[in-house]
């Protein structure tokens, strides 16, 4: 019997009918055509499927969709903001840190979860995080080098955000 | 050295804001209206007769489109040894038997995965089981038991090399040491299984399939004789690919399956493995066994070498047969050996078969050569480096009737790599040691056993009324970053950027051959092909300039910065874009076109050109455990001139980070021919926590053949890791392995072995 | 100066060692079946040839070949 399931992915508010045995990764692959989450492995031991949900790093293979029912989820479709990409987005760009890019949205939503809760990783908190995303290309080290370097360049735009904020503050025109 | 507006610089992947953004579109995320899955029953024998199949009961199976055995095939054979027919040996389904567990027997298409894999249970399929063999050793013997017909004692394939009088200079050695050799299997795990999507036009005879491979032009090739069509009715896409490393060069049973199941049903047919498949049904780096003889003077300096090879090719033939040949090339390099004999025996077994994966040949071969060599070092008093500067080749170096050096960088990397491990390693803790390798690999090979009558690469651009330029081209990226440098190369030669170039690459329909990413080809290859092509363009617009700027004819124009202008006097030129508008124009309003080849000629059995350098790892042997640490890495590499810096260091990274798995980690236990671990759970790779941070120094000569000075750097490194790393154990603790994964049980037997040794000795000695 | 010919596909070597080498290279049916009539097994030879140091699988045949494929003076 067909359940209903609401989500949010990417901010838009979704309303649809599944199978209970649907996985996440399924429901975001095949009913919404979101194929840049990709699945690279049958055991739960890749993690080329990882989405954020709610602020966690999750493998969309090993959850069913029902399970995060009414819960918001970010894909790496939903990362860029319309003509610019997320920091992290282009720092594995600068640095290198695919190749073929199969694991590479696994890799960069769960650096946009680690960065969230720890601005300022060290290699080897890096690679705790990271430590379950295989990737047969890169050797890791410039993945790691990567996410050094998105941390960096969230810190300055967080930085250069709240100088405009107190700017703003200070010519007395206020936030809005 | 010349001067380059855009080679040579840190470039970043042209593929990349799709691939971050998930926009990227790979074969396993397409579909295609009215589309049906397929999906293959497998044998579960390692060689079997097959009696009868029966499907009716799956063809009853509502949603089931079509079931399909070996005689609703074609039944034409394929393979990659074109060149020796009996060795195409490949086909869609088995006919008359099973020759490993996975080879397919039938195939089925249904409106969803689902209800195809029921129907995979509801095909009753008997079978004779006939015995089986799994071990080359086991095969080559009189009465094994036959792989195939009219393969006598399973010889798939044999390779002799010889030069020199090996068994004078043997006679004439101060030293000479004997070892042998037994090498695992090892899978190249691309994160992105086979899969491909055919859909056939029964309007038009025609089919077109998208395919996860590293070489459109093979499956094109491949599925017309599968099918017995011609080549011209099939087109091949490789949309993106997540990972080839080798094992996504010959034409899998997901191709011609789901071409023939959309032949039969006239819808398009998709087949994706799964990871069990993909591990236990695609093909594989070879185990084998190896035996070494080195006679070397005093001093160090190698007078002879032989080296026997037996490979437990498996079922099939794939590229297997050219890894048999390569094995016993670059088990030579980078060294002067003046006298070397090397015989190679490739046997079918019934397992999954052995193939090209990266870095093919020199892997298992440098494994064992590089080990002796350390041990033959120790024996003799001479420092493992040493004996590596004392061997290594210099430029212009031939291997008779095999291969030239043209560009060498090896002694420059060696003299480098002494005074830096110096500074970086000045003391080493205890149960630490350095271990070294020297290597060196083809850029592209030169052998054509595929029998293609096109040249090997070819890249054919448009320029547009805009300045735009539409480059295309069958040359593959794999992930390897070869969209970048071609881009790259064609911006160079035009003297204009990268975002002026579009790629149409990896479409058999929409540009000419290139022969796919193997070998280290494309940047070598390909790049001379696109150079070729874009100088064309280039000189079209000199000549237009030339008349418009009417200067001396004795003075040079430059493309560069988006302007055509004098060499010596910078400020007399032209726009590029303008220049593009007069040519067009002039030309009838056709746009600006160059069709550039190229194919090797005169340069050896082997390749036009070879990266090379030397590799030391400082690892760290845990003596209770047994537990081995890859601790720093550093590599000194000739890899010509550098295309892309960025590139060429992800290359080298990931060419490290697979050859250490081979050394620690990666391993196919089988028994009676069932792989026992196919999957990531049991199969480990290397995870970021396992990988020591790689220094890389690149040592950069100028190569005649490649464009612009350039040559391989995407399979050399993987090779020198694992025997570097073993002979880093060596050095710290004595231990000596015969075999390349060095797991904590084997290292713990080898300590035990060495102490026994070293007390036999002390006592023998008292 | 004597040459030698291949019996199955007349392939001229300098010497026997090399037309043995060349021999032994050919995956075909028809050279296999001859080395029967001459009493060696393609198997063996081969054998011979990569598991033990030295040429002996050459040398085996080329022994045969020595009686069986001189030619004089035809190139
Ligand atoms: S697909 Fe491998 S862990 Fe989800
Ligand atoms: S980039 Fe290819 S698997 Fe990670
Ligand atoms: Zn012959």
């Amino acid at each position: 019997m067909k359940q209903q399931l609401n989500i949010v992915v990417n901010g838009e508010p979704h309303e649809l009918f599944i199978e209970p045995k649907t996985l996440l990764v399924q429901v975001l692959r095949e009913h919404l055509g979101l194929t840049g989450t990709h699945q690279a492995c049958d055991s739960s031991s890749c993690a080329a499927c990882t989405v954020v949900v709610d602020g966690m790093a999750v493998k969309s293979c090993s959850i069913l969709a029902l399970q995060v029912n009414g819960r918001e989820i970010t894909t790496v479709e939903g990362l860029a903001q319309e003509k610019s990409l997320h920091p992290i987005q282009q720092a594995f760009i600068d640095n290198w840190a695919f190749q073929c890019g199969f694991c590479t949205s696994g890799q960069i939503m769960a650096t946009k979860a680690l960065l969230d809760e720890n601005p300022d990783p060290t290699r080897e908190e890096i690679q705790a995080q990271l430590d379950g995303h295989l990737c047969r290309c890169t050797g890791y080290n410039m993945i790691n080098e990567a996410v050094r370097d998105a941390a960096k360049r969230l810190k300055a735009r967080k930085d250069l955000e709240s100088q405009k904020w107190l700017q703003t503050a200070k010519s007395g025109k206020g936030a809005k | 050295m010349k001067e380059f507006s855009i080679i040579g610089k840190p470039t970043p992947n042209v593929d990349g804001p799709a691939k971050v953004t998930g926009e990227a579109q790979y074969t396993i995320d397409m579909t295609l209206p009215h589309m049906l899955y397929g999906k293959l029953l497998r044998s579960p024998y390692p060689h079997a007769r097959i009696l009868s199949i029966d499907t009716s009961e799956a063809e009853k199976l509502p949603g089931v489109k079509a079931v399909i055995t070996g005689k609703d095939t074609p039944g034409g054979k394929w393979g990659l040894w074109r060149r020796f027919r009996e060795l195409s040996d490949q086909q869609a389904l088995a006919t008359d038997k099973v020759r490993f567990i996975g080879d397919p027997v039938a195939a089925v298409a249904a409106t969803t995965e689902e209800i195809a894999e029921k129907a995979l249970d509801l095909i009753e399929v008997d079978y004779e089981p006939l015995p089986a063999v799994f071990d080359p050793i086991e095969a080559i013997k009189d009465d094994a038991p036959m792989v195939h017909e009219d393969f006598p004692s399973n010889i798939n394939a044999t390779r002799h090399i010889e030069w020199g009088d090996v068994d004078d200079a043997f006679a004439k050695a101060d030293y000479i040491r004997e070892d042998r050799f037994v090498l695992e299997a090892a899978h190249p795990c691309a994160m992105e299984v086979h899969n491909s999507l055919a859909s056939y036009d029964k309007g038009t005879g025609r089919l077109t399939v998208w395919t996860s491979t590293g070489s459109p032009y093979f499956v094109q090739l491949n599925l017309a004789e599968a099918l017995k069509m011609r080549e011209g009715d099939i087109r091949v896409i490789k949309p993106h690919v997540g990972g080839h490393f080798g094992g996504k060069n010959s034409t899998m049973p997901d191709a011609v399956n789901a071409a023939i199941l959309s032949m039969k049903t006239g819808r398009p047919v998709k087949i994706v493995f799964n990871r069990d498949e993909e591990f236990t049904t695609t093909e594989h780096r070879t185990a084998q066994h190896m035996a070494l003889k080195l006679g070397l003077k005093k001093n160090g300096e190698i007078v002879a070498f032989e080296v026997k090879a037996m490979t437990n090719g498996g079922a099939y033939t794939g590229l297997g047969a050219t890894t048999l040949y390569l094995t016993g090339t670059f088990i030579t390099m980078p060294y002067k050996i003046p006298n070397y004999r090397y015989d190679g025996v490739r046997t079918y077994t019934n397992i999954v078969w052995g193939t090209s994966i990266r870095g093919f040949g020199a892997v298992p071969g440098k494994y064992c050569s590089e080990t002796q060599l350390d041990r033959a070092a120790k024996d003799l008093g001479v420092d493992p480096l040493e004996i590596r500067r004392l061997n290594a080749v210099a430029p212009g170096y031939t291997a008779p009737g095999q291969y030239t050096f043209e560009s060498c960088g090896i002694q420059p990397c060696i003299e480098k790599m002494v005074v830096r491990v110096k500074e970086k390693w000045p003391t080493i803790e205890k149960d630490e040691g350095i271990g070294y390798c020297g290597f060196a690999y083809m850029s592209g090979g030169i052998f054509n056993w595929i029998d293609t009558p096109y040249a090997y690469s070819s890249a054919h651009i448009k320029v547009n009324w805009d300045g735009t330029v539409d480059l295309y081209s069958q040359a593959a990226d794999v992930g390897q970053g070869h969209n970048t440098v071609a881009a790259m190369i064609c911006a160079e030669e035009l003297g204009i950027g990268i975002e002026d170039i579009r790629l149409h690459m990896g479409d058999t329909a929409h540009a000419y051959t290139d022969l796919g990413a193997w070998g280290s080809r494309e940047t070598l290859m390909n790049g001379n092909a696109i150079k070729d092509a874009a100088s064309q363009v280039k000189q079209k617009l000199i000549d237009i300039a030339r008349l418009k700027l009417g200067e001396n004819i004795a003075y040079d124009l430059v493309a560069r910065n988006k302007r055509i202008f004098l060499e010596l006097r910078p400020e007399r030129g032209l726009s590029y874009y303008d220049l593009v508008k007069d040519a067009i124009r002039q030309n009838d309003g056709v746009p600006l076109t160059g069709t550039g080849h190229y194919t090797p000629h005169n340069k050896g059995m082997i390749s036009p050109a070879y990266g090379m350098g030397i590799m030391a790892i400082k690892a760290k042997v845990d003596r209770g455990t047994g537990h081995v640490t890859a601790r720093d890495v550093l590599v000194v590499h000739d890899s010509g001139q550098i295309i892309n810096p960025l590139g060429a260091r992800g290359q080298v990274e990931g060419s490290i980070h697979m050859g250490l798995g081979y050394g620690l980690c990666e391993e196919m236990p089988m028994d009676q021919g069932m792989l026992l671990n196919p999957e990531f759970v049991d199969y480990k790779i290397l995870r970021t926590r396992d990988m020591p941070e790689i220094e890389i120094l690149e040592v950069p000569t100028y190569e005649p053949n490649g464009p612009f000075g350039a040559k391989e750097a995407a399979e050399a490194t993987i090779a020198p890791a694992a025997p570097a790393l073993a002979n880093a154990v060596y050095q710290a603790c004595g231990a000596e392995f015969f075999s390349n994964v060095l797991k904590p049980e084997k290292v713990l037997k080898a300590i035990r072995a060495r102490e026994a040794k070293n007390n036999a000795a002390s006592q023998a000695k008292e | 100066m004597p040459n030698y010919r291949c019996p199955m596909c007349r392939k001229i070597c300098a010497t026997h060692l090399d037309l043995a080498r060349h021999y032994l290279g050919q995956t075909d049916k028809k050279h296999k079946e001859w080395l029967k009539t001459q009493g060696l097994s393609y198997a063996a030879l081969i054998k011979a040839q990569v598991t033990e140091f030295g040429n002996n699988g050459y040398e085996a045949l080329a022994k045969v070949l020595q009686k069986e494929a001189t030619v004089i003076d035809e190139i």
